[in-house]
């Protein structure tokens, strides 16, 4: 029991990125030896290619290719075995699973209670806890004290339709 | 009142749209008319009607889940989110942010500048700047009032523009009690996917402008796509958006040189560490 509560603190303490995780090159990339374009490339990875993720920096993340191990860019990455890579596919297969989840009662084994379609169906308006919530409301002049402390720079930045 | 017009506008739509008689102070064909006329209130709705309409909505959500009982994570939201919308054309909005504590993944946007987060979405983050990109793009739904707009087609097309209208206006009554159902029941069925695309686009670019990572939005988006899709915690998020998959694509075209222009921006691991987990 107590090696068991042991383990469990473990994996509790483990970051999620820790973990390597199978994920599918979407398209050719470079494999990069730092998360930079300007960075030596470490090999070219086909479309396809299954690595294991390891951890992200910003727009990249490292993995270990058959090729080696190195950094390529995030959003050329899905999480999955080989064919999650095809565009589209993934996302469909996935829909279908949960719709044919969500339909059947019977399926649903794990049942998380809190905010499911039914709960907001069923939902009586709570104003108590809605008065609560204004209470935490932040004013304008808080939250930039707030984003200055946190050494945030705001930005001109052009809407991109 | 707002009863007999309701059962006027139903007597109405079960008789052809040409039916011509009066009843007293009542137009028939007028109101036949404007239900016709779907889109045209859209205009119509101020500021001030939009945040109560919001107000109403919100209380629905917060029936469905309360707060988490945790002052300083609220506010701590809170700054991140009011920061956020101060970089946008609606900054005068009351906007507030909470985090509901369910279990599932999931985050919305009220109109009027009120969003949710839930707390299960909120454990899965790792950064401050992944919060940024979820409130960044909740905060893109009420800046184009993307669920406004919904409800007010929704409520067009069932009530009619006339009673619709009133609904919107008078916030006693049974028609608004219905309008505030199609504004729940938006919430289980979710916006058309272009409402979607749009936000995470503008997403991106309003935390880019907050000076945040730009990468927050695609790596919470990645995290929803490496887990099981079956998991129950995640039914409602995938049922009413885009796949993660698809929408982490249509970032990649559109956004590759926003999201790597500004990717050196602070990430606050540990703000978010120290501020986001609830006290045990």
């Amino acid at each position: 029991m107590k090696i068991a509560i042991r383990f469990l603190k473990v994996l509790l303490f483990v970051p999620l990125w820790c973990a390597a995780e199978p994920a599918t090159v979407i398209r050719a990339t470079d494999l990069k030896q730092e998360p930079a374009t300007d960075a030596a490339t470490v090999a070219q990875l086909k479309e396809n290619t299954a690595v294991e993720a390891l951890e992200r920096k910003s727009g990249w993340t490292r993995v270990k290719a058959p090729a080696g191990e190195g950094w390529v860019k995030m959003l050329a990455l899905r999480y999955g075995g080989p064919g999650a890579a095809k565009a589209g596919d993934s996302g469909v297969s996935q829909l279908f699973n949960v719709a044919r989840t969500g339909t059947s009662g019977a399926q649903v084994t794990t049942g998380v209670r809190g905010l499911d379609a039914d709960m907001l169906a069923k939902a009586k308006p709570n104003p108590a806890e809605l008065e609560k919530m204004s209470g935490y409301a932040a004013t304008p002049d808080r939250a930039a004290g707030f984003a200055a402390k946190g050494r945030l720079q705001p930005q001109q930045v052009e809407e991109v339709k | 009142m707002m009863r007999m017009l309701l059962a006027v506008v139903a007597l109405a739509a079960a008789l052809p749209a040409q039916a011509q008689f009066r009843l007293p102070s009542i137009d028939i064909n007028k109101i036949v008319d404007s239900a016709k006329n779907v889109g045209k209130a859209a205009k119509d709705i101020d500021q001030p009607e939009e945040i109560a309409i919001g107000r109403d909505l919100a209380a629905t959500l917060l029936g469905a889940a309360p707060l988490v009982n945790d002052a300083r994570m609220q506010r701590y939201v809170n700054n991140v989110g009011r920061w956020l919308a101060a970089q946008t054309e609606r900054s005068d909005l009351p906007w507030q942010f909470g985090v509901l504590d369910a279990p599932q993944l999931n985050a919305f946007a009220v109109p009027g500048g009120t969003i949710f987060i839930t707390r299960g979405l909120l454990e899965r983050m790792k950064s401050e700047a992944e919060l940024a990109g979820v409130l960044s793009h909740e905060i893109v739904h009420v800046l184009k009032k993307h669920h406004l707009k919904a409800i007010q087609k929704a409520a067009m097309s069932s009530l009619g523009g006339d009673a619709a209208a009133l609904a919107l206006k008078d916030r006693a009554g049974a028609a608004r009690d219905k309008l505030i159902s199609f504004g729940t029941e938006m919430y289980t069925r979710g916006l058309d996917k272009s409402d979607e695309f749009e936000a995470d686009r503008l997403g991106v670019v309003i935390a880019a402008r907050g000076g945040y990572d730009t990468y927050g939005l695609p790596a919470v988006l990645q995290t929803i796509q490496a887990m099981n899709a079956q998991d129950s915690g995640l039914a409602l998020m995938f049922k009413t958006h885009p796949a993660p998959g698809e929408r982490l694509d249509a970032l990649g075209e559109k956004m590759q040189p926003t999201l790597d222009r500004y990717s050196k921006q602070p990430q606050l691991v540990e703000r978010f560490a120290a501020e986001a987990r609830t006290a045990k």
